[in-house]
């Protein structure tokens, strides 16, 4: 038929790799952050044993999983959520709303406001999650851009956060 | 706010706008059980990268889509079977008008085709003959149109369907489609959906949800049109105006027809003039023959048109007067921001005075509620001399 043409989805490659980089380090930065950070950690003792959740980008990833333990413990489990018990699923419709998440023009409350994300789930689970995300957040990034990615930017003695943000980068990137 | 003694409402358009929102169409069109959408639109889509756009917003996705380009300015049943075996013989569920106009009725009689068979495009023709729900159907706005494309109302070879299920499942309006083409264009779809939305907004039939369609979209039109129109890179001034756009066919969806969008689509069908324009030439003389009736709600145009302060300020009895004095100030102002390309009157838009008569005939034709035929013909003389 004249006009017409098929054409196949192709890939965005970089934008994938960018996000699958961001989650692997947000991932571990979590479990480090839960071993370091007051509020991390009272977020996740709130949290059932065993809370496991993941965040992914649809259709098919990348993913991050991070799970507690039994004994409270918190853990970056990967990006393959194939096998696991996941207890909230926290989905990003697609890798360009990731991207809008990931270069921090949006935070992931204003994410969720805009119905970026999809959530399988307890909502007050969920809650609990965009709160540590935040939290992270601000330990990774320097105040003037984490101010754009998190809903209110708390106040805290300078050098115990500079000195707190150092060993989470060293664990993150480490992985302990 | 005014609550009717008895109203029915019904929209099923789900509108995703906003920064991006193409990215979701993957997402969206997952939530319809669709794999495999055809993209119907016209060449002009693709010399503005449109197409590329909505390619790019697929990627990821896994999906296969087709596209075809080629949509005349006068669709006809030859193309309709042509797209009808492309979309059979290739498996396709599911189909997006990317642009308004004929490429939104071209799609919306394929949608008839494809849901049952060719044949049904003649028996389907008229007000609900349509009797089961169609494929999944998208509409991607472009600031150019005729400002039916989220009604329930499909025009095709001088055959008019009137369905709910014409409707589109799913609106996404993004920024990066709402650019402004140029002023003429762009003041048809809006012109058509300012007339569409007031009608609504003073009806006999409106209701509360119609009104809440309507309001929004008498101020956005109002709001951005000359200035999309003296610079149409204003990006959010055009998804605003897209906004209005489907919105104002969701509401005229739920009302009768009213006077000035009858006379318009006359007019417009019998070739001097966008219908667009014309709506917009005779909204305010409509509303000046309707001011003295009760059934009416003239006055409360004032809202919309011009904000609470205005509204305020200004006593009771006079608001419908200076709600239509508004209308004409703007039809002034447009006028001026077109470089004269948006007629004021019918006669700026050379329609000849003496076949007032015969098209007055015909809008009578059409049924009205109050206006007889000398009604109709005393409304077009205003209109063809302006105020």
């Amino acid at each position: 038929m004249k006009d017409f043409r098929e054409v196949k989805a192709g890939t965005k490659r970089f934008k994938k790799d960018y996000v699958a980089i961001m989650l692997w380090f947000v991932g571990r930065a979590i479990q480090a952050a839960a071993a370091m950070d007051e509020a991390v950690r009272k977020e996740f003792e709130e949290l059932p044993d065993r809370f496991t959740f993941s965040l992914s980008v649809m259709p098919d990833g990348p993913h991050m999983i991070v799970g507690k333990s039994k004994r409270g413990i918190v853990y970056y489990l990967g990006w393959d959520p194939e096998g696991k018990d996941i207890t909230l699923t926290m989905k990003i419709k697609n890798i360009e709303a990731a991207m809008l998440l990931f270069t921090f023009q949006e935070s992931i409350a204003v994410a969720v406001a805009r119905d970026r994300l999809i959530v399988d789930g307890e909502v007050p689970y969920a809650c609990a999650v965009v709160r540590i995300l935040d939290i992270v957040e601000v330990y990774l990034l320097p105040k003037i851009i984490a101010r754009l990615a998190v809903k209110r930017y708390p106040v805290e003695h300078p050098g115990r956060k500079f000195s707190r943000r150092v060993l989470i980068y060293l664990r993150a990137l480490l992985g302990f | 706010m005014f609550l009717p003694e008895r109203y029915e409402f019904y929209c099923p358009v789900k509108i995703n706008s906003g920064n991006r929102a193409l990215d979701h169409l993957p997402f969206e069109l997952d939530t319809l059980n669709a794999k495999k959408p055809f993209v119907i639109t016209g060449k002009n889509s693709v010399e503005r990268g449109l197409v590329d756009i909505i390619i790019d917003a697929f990627k990821d996705s896994g999906l296969t889509i087709g596209i075809f380009d080629g949509t005349p300015s006068s669709p006809d049943l030859k193309l309709i079977r042509e797209l009808f075996h492309t979309y059979r013989d290739r498996g396709y569920d599911a189909i997006i008008a990317l642009g308004g106009g004929p490429v939104t009725d071209t799609a919306k009689v394929l949608n008839i085709a494809v849901s049952g068979e060719p044949e049904d495009l003649e028996q389907c023709a008229g007000d609900g003959l349509i009797k089961k729900p169609l494929k999944p159907f998208f509409f991607i706005p472009t600031l150019s149109g005729s400002g039916y494309e989220t009604s329930r109302y499909a025009f095709f070879e001088g055959r008019a369907y009137a369905s709910r299920f014409l409707m589109p499942d799913i609106a996404v309006i993004d920024p990066r489609m709402t650019v402004a083409e140029d002023a003429k264009t762009t003041a048809v779809i809006s012109l058509a959906a300012l007339t569409h939305a007031a009608e609504a907004y003073v009806s006999t039939g409106r209701s509360p949800l119609t009104d809440s369609y309507a309001y929004p979209a008498i101020q956005f039109v109002m709001e951005n049109l000359l200035n999309v129109i003296k610079n149409p890179q204003d990006k959010k001034g055009g998804l605003a105006l897209a906004n209005a756009h489907c919105l104002a066919g969701c509401a005229f969806s739920n009302i009768e027809a009213g006077i000035a969008h009858k006379l318009g689509k006359v007019i417009g069908d019998a070739g001097h003039i966008p219908h667009g324009i014309c709506m917009g030439i005779l909204l305010p003389h409509v509303l000046e023959t309707q001011l003295s009736e009760d059934n009416y709600h003239i006055s409360d145009l004032l809202l919309p048109l011009a904000g609470f302060d205005k509204y305020a300020e200004t006593g009771a009895d006079l608001r419908g007067e200076r709600a239509i004095g508004i209308l004409y100030n703007f039809q002034r102002d447009l006028f001026a921001a077109g470089g004269g390309a948006i007629a004021r009157t019918l006669r700026d838009a050379e329609v000849p005075k003496e076949i007032l008569q015969d098209l007055a005939k015909k809008a009578f034709g059409y049924g009205s509620g109050c206006v007889d035929m000398e009604g109709y013909l005393k409304i077009l003389e205003q209109a063809w001399e302006g105020r």
